[in-house]
């Protein structure tokens, strides 16, 4: 064989080996994807994807899909600073449960949601069917579904540690739903790593325990606190450490002396965007710990042990990663003994 | 405004209830117009004789799939519900002689809250049972509580209310426990949200179910309208007359523990409707049940669905639990009727 | 109709309120039912009228057992009037007349003229025939009573049962009802407080005490000084005026005496 036409071949092959290897990452359509004990089918990559939830929106935004997204709604916390100019781009129905007919005038071409309230056999806003009926396809987030084999996955108490990895299946599921499975493996990969690097950051540490205060009515009042095995647990685990709060109930409420009692060696005070409380704010809280005559000789605000982290992390969602990384920047500062 | 088939009073009757006919099919007209969704009228007029046979325009799917399958069958649901809720309402007053009673004060959605969150937050039924199901066994749960501490409801009215303020209170601590030791936040949300009252999320079926429960529920409470008037001057008095005391009371209270749970497990607690349009209906008709009953169920009809209009426009594109409307309405009008029942100089 | 009750017995937990009554009334007769608080006169009322089960004995209607009779076929033949009944609902006189024609409709039945004239004659007889479409709320004591016999004779009844029916109203009315009651041609028995009302207008009188019949007979018979003395514990004169054959006490205000 002649020296050009080799070279030829060797391109063409090498071609062949690039394409082949770009349509592993490629969707085939129609793709059939088992969600949450349903088949949905989907004949080609949605244009117009309504995202019923914080999380499910976030992720798309994640993804880069925010010129494929006619609308989102349900925010309970505000959007993840680096994503709020593509955020900008995509309209947002209400912050609260919309209606499913304001959900329908967008001309959606598929409905991603974060919660089985928001879209579910006993939501008041829409059934799976709802949508199917009218040929658009439906996702419901992995961590929302009832589980038949492990009760203790998604609802009722947590036994085990939660983990991320029910949202890394969301990622991987959405992307290929999108045609952008590059990009989700990318994001994955760029979770897995940050996860791996916090680990390798802070070893494991017996001592070191947290206590996450998401907010309380008044100061008087019992604190709202993140529970042993929930997202707050998993960020004590990343970080090397454990909640100071073992009871398995999510959003356990615990007086200011069962705190002082379990005495924790970091205080995590969030910050909740929401204003209804005072003490919703980050401010508020270290105000409050700094200067209540009891509570102030707590060791951990003694030794200035106080660390801000946003609210959202402390709900089952990617923010919570984001969470252990903006604790993680602030526990530098800190002396840990 | 006096007997019950008597000359002018019937005539009077007759014009009201046929009053209110118009006006609820206005309302549910109404109703499959309005919406987040822009559907020119003359397009919601096409896609209901499409459906009647009488017209074959083109219609796009989602357009008639909101029209139909969503406006429609919840205003019909709303009008079930409102005309239930109503019909209970009159039965309770009636059966507790005292003007401020309703389905809700036998503790039933404090029930329906614990037989919720059994389902959802406990996991009881492993996802096979619905949140649904929970809360109408619970409901009723909180009825046969009732009934068991008042002996059937015939101990006396005051005792009866006594009994629904302790199931109220019992459930209301079981479901605070549950949600406390065992959920996460999202499940006590989602539970209480469901809970506040919405037509969200009813679609045909629930209708179908709804309309069979009120058509027997309300062709009951007629055959014993007769009776239910002679317990105006209490229990010993309606013996006297000859009325099977003892039956009446379980018969009814058993047709609106029925009926209650049926409509919470479907749309949650809605408050004030059922202690509110009984005195609007016997202020227009009478207090005698064999005009109040259809009375109540019209103008409950009819106010359920203008309510639930009101909720989906108060704030667009988000689901306002319909509570907030009938409270708004409720609260003023149960002022009046305390004012007015107050002790007199 | 007669009335015939052979050894009745009732009581609440294990407390004899009724302890073997016998009595009888013949019909047409006005009995009247007197005795101390406490000693019975209510219960043995109901007991008689069938709004009880008695624990043992047995009470006759014009020969029938009343315990075998339907509450509904019952109400047809006996009414009762209670103590002050009262409502919050807000009904006219005529509703509450029309009540009284229960027993005599089904459930789906209209309103037929039997009915209306059940009703209209009722109204006359308590002469309230111009106040039908009157208030209940507005009505004054006696008023309210007058209305509430009226329901019971709508029911045309053949016996008439009546719980102390004057109670609170001014003695005009007292003497008004009563008169009225004895005036209706039907069996009726009522409990009074007011012994001299009951000698007025009852035909024979029955004495209770503690649950058990003391006395039985006409008034002269029964209204003894010393009867009044163990009975209800007050000193009296019992005196007849020239114009009745009826008795007449004067009750003293001075301590009672032991008895002899």
């Amino acid at each position: 064989m002649s020296i050009p036409s080799l070279l030829a071949l060797a391109t063409a092959a090498l071609a062949l080996t690039g394409a082949a290897a770009a349509a592993q990452t490629r969707t085939t359509y129609p793709l059939t994807i088992e969600n949450c004990g349903q088949s949905v089918t989907f004949t080609r990559a949605p244009q117009n994807a309504v995202a019923l939830g914080q999380n499910s929106a976030e992720i798309m935004l994640l993804l880069g899909l925010q010129d494929r997204m006619a609308a989102s709604a349900f925010w309970p916390n505000s959007v993840l600073p680096e994503l709020a100019e593509a955020n900008a781009q995509v309209e947002v129905l209400t912050v609260e449960f919309p209606t499913l007919e304001a959900v329908l005038s967008r001309q959606p071409d598929f409905v991603a949601a974060m919660l089985t309230t928001l879209m579910g056999p006993d939501s008041t806003v829409a059934n799976r069917s709802d949508f199917e009926e009218l040929g658009i396809p439906t996702y419901l987030a992995p961590s929302a579904c009832a589980t038949t084999l492990d009760a203790g996955d998604a609802y009722g108490s947590r036994s085990e540690l939660w983990g991320m990895d029910l949202l890394y299946k969301e990622i991987e599921d959405l992307a290929r739903i999108f045609d952008v499975a590059d990009r989700g493996e990318a994001l994955i990969a760029d979770f897995r790593a940050r996860e791996a690097a916090l680990r390798e950051q802070f070893s494991d540490n017996e001592d070191l325990t947290f206590l996450f205060w998401f907010s309380s009515p008044s100061p008087a009042d019992d604190a709202y606190l993140g529970g042993g095995n929930g997202p707050s647990g998993y960020i004590a685990d990343l970080l090397g450490g454990s909640n100071a709060i073992r009871t398995e109930a999510d959003w356990p409420a615990l007086g200011w002396e069962g705190i002082m009692a379990a005495d924790p060696t970091v205080i995590v005070a969030a910050q909740v965007d929401r204003n209804r409380w005072d003490l919703d704010t980050a401010a508020n809280k270290i105000e409050f710990l700094t200067s209540d005559p009891t509570i102030s000789q707590m060791e951990a605000v003694r030794n200035g042990r106080i660390v801000v982290m946003s609210g959202a992390a402390m709900n089952p969602s990617i923010r919570t990663l984001y969470g252990a990384e903006q604790v993680a920047e602030q526990l530098q500062a800190l002396d840990l003994r | 405004m006096s007997s019950d088939t008597s000359g002018d009073g019937a005539a009077r009757l007759v014009l009201f209830l046929g009053l209110s006919l118009v006006t609820l099919i206005l309302a549910v007209a109404a109703a499959t117009a309005i919406g987040d969704y822009n559907i020119a009228l003359r397009t919601v007029f096409l896609s209901v004789t499409n459906e009647l046979g009488l017209t074959g325009a083109e219609i796009a799917p989602i357009e008639q799939s909101v029209i139909w399958n969503l406006r429609l069958s919840r205003a019909l649901v709303a009008a079930l519900a409102g005309a239930g809720l109503a019909i209970c309402g009159a039965i309770l007053q009636a059966l507790l002689r005292n003007a401020l009673a309703e389905p809700f004060v036998l503790g039933v959605s404090a029930g329906a809250s614990t037989g919720a969150v059994c389902v959802i937050v406990l996991g009881i039924g492993a996802g096979s049972l619905s949140l649904s199901l929970g809360a109408f066994a619970g409901a009723f749960a909180a009825f046969a509580l009732v009934a068991l501490l008042s002996n059937g409801a015939t101990s006396g009215p005051n005792h009866t209310i006594l009994a629904g303020v302790a199931a109220s209170q019992l459930f209301n601590a079981l479901t605070s426990y549950i949600v406390t030791t065992s959920g996460n936040a999202q499940q006590a949300r989602d539970v209480m949200f469901w809970l506040l009252g919405s037509f969200g999320g009813v679609r045909w079926p629930d209708f179908q179910l709804l309309l069979g429960v009120v058509l027997v529920s309300l062709a009951i409470c007629i055959l014993m309208a007769r009776s239910l008037d002679a317990f105006t001057f209490g229990d010993e008095d309606a013996a006297a007359l000859g009325v099977p005391v003892v039956r009446i009371r379980l018969v009814l209270f058993g047709v609106t523990a029925l009926l209650t749970a049926t409509i919470v497990s479907m749309v949650g607690a809605i408050g004030f409707v059922g202690l509110v349009v009984p005195h609007a209906a016997r202020y227009v008709v009478g207090p005698m049940h064999m005009r109040l009953l259809p009375a109540c169920a019209m103008v409950g009809a009819v106010f359920m669905v203008i309510a639930d209009i009101a909720s989906r426009m108060i704030a667009t594109q988000q689901t306002v639990p319909i509570g907030v409307v009938t409270a708004l309405v409720g609260v003023p009008f149960f002022a009046i009727i305390l004012y007015r029942a107050r002790p007199q100089a | 109709m007669s009335i015939v009750a052979e050894n009745l017995t009732w009581g609440v937990k294990r407390r004899m309120i009724v302890q073997d009554v016998s009595l009888s009334v013949a019909p047409g007769e006005t009995l009247g039912l007197i005795g101390p608080n406490g000693s019975g006169k209510s219960s043995l009322l109901r007991l008689l009228a069938g709004l009880r089960r008695p624990a043992s004995g047995r009470v006759e209607i014009n020969g029938q057992n009343i315990a075998q009779v339907s509450r509904k076929a019952l109400s047809r033949q006996v009414a009762f009037v209670q103590q002050s009944a009262a409502t919050d609902t807000n009904v006219t006189v005529a509703d509450v007349v029309r009540l009284g024609r229960t027993p005599h409709r089904s459930a789906l039945a209209g309103w037929s003229e039997a009915d209306e004239a059940a009703v209209t004659q009722a109204l006359g007889r308590v002469e309230m025939a111009s106040r039908r479409k009157q208030a209940w709320q507005t009505l004054s004591g006696g008023e309210r009573q007058r209305v509430h016999i009226a329901r019971a004779l709508a029911q045309a009844p053949q016996v008439m049962f009546l719980d102390e029916p004057t109670n609170h109203l001014d003695i005009h009315h007292q003497i008004e009802i009563l008169r009225m009651v004895r005036e209706l041609d039907l069996t009726s028995v009522i409990a009074l407080h007011d012994l001299n009302l009951a000698a007025m207008f009852c035909d024979r009188i029955v004495v209770l005490e503690g649950g058990a019949v003391r006395a039985c007979g006409t008034p002269g018979a029964v209204l003894t000084p010393e009867l009044l003395r163990q009975v209800f514990r007050v000193t009296a004169h019992v005196s007849w005026s020239p114009d009745s054959d009826r008795p007449h006490i004067r009750f003293s205000g001075e301590k009672a005496q032991a008895p002899g």
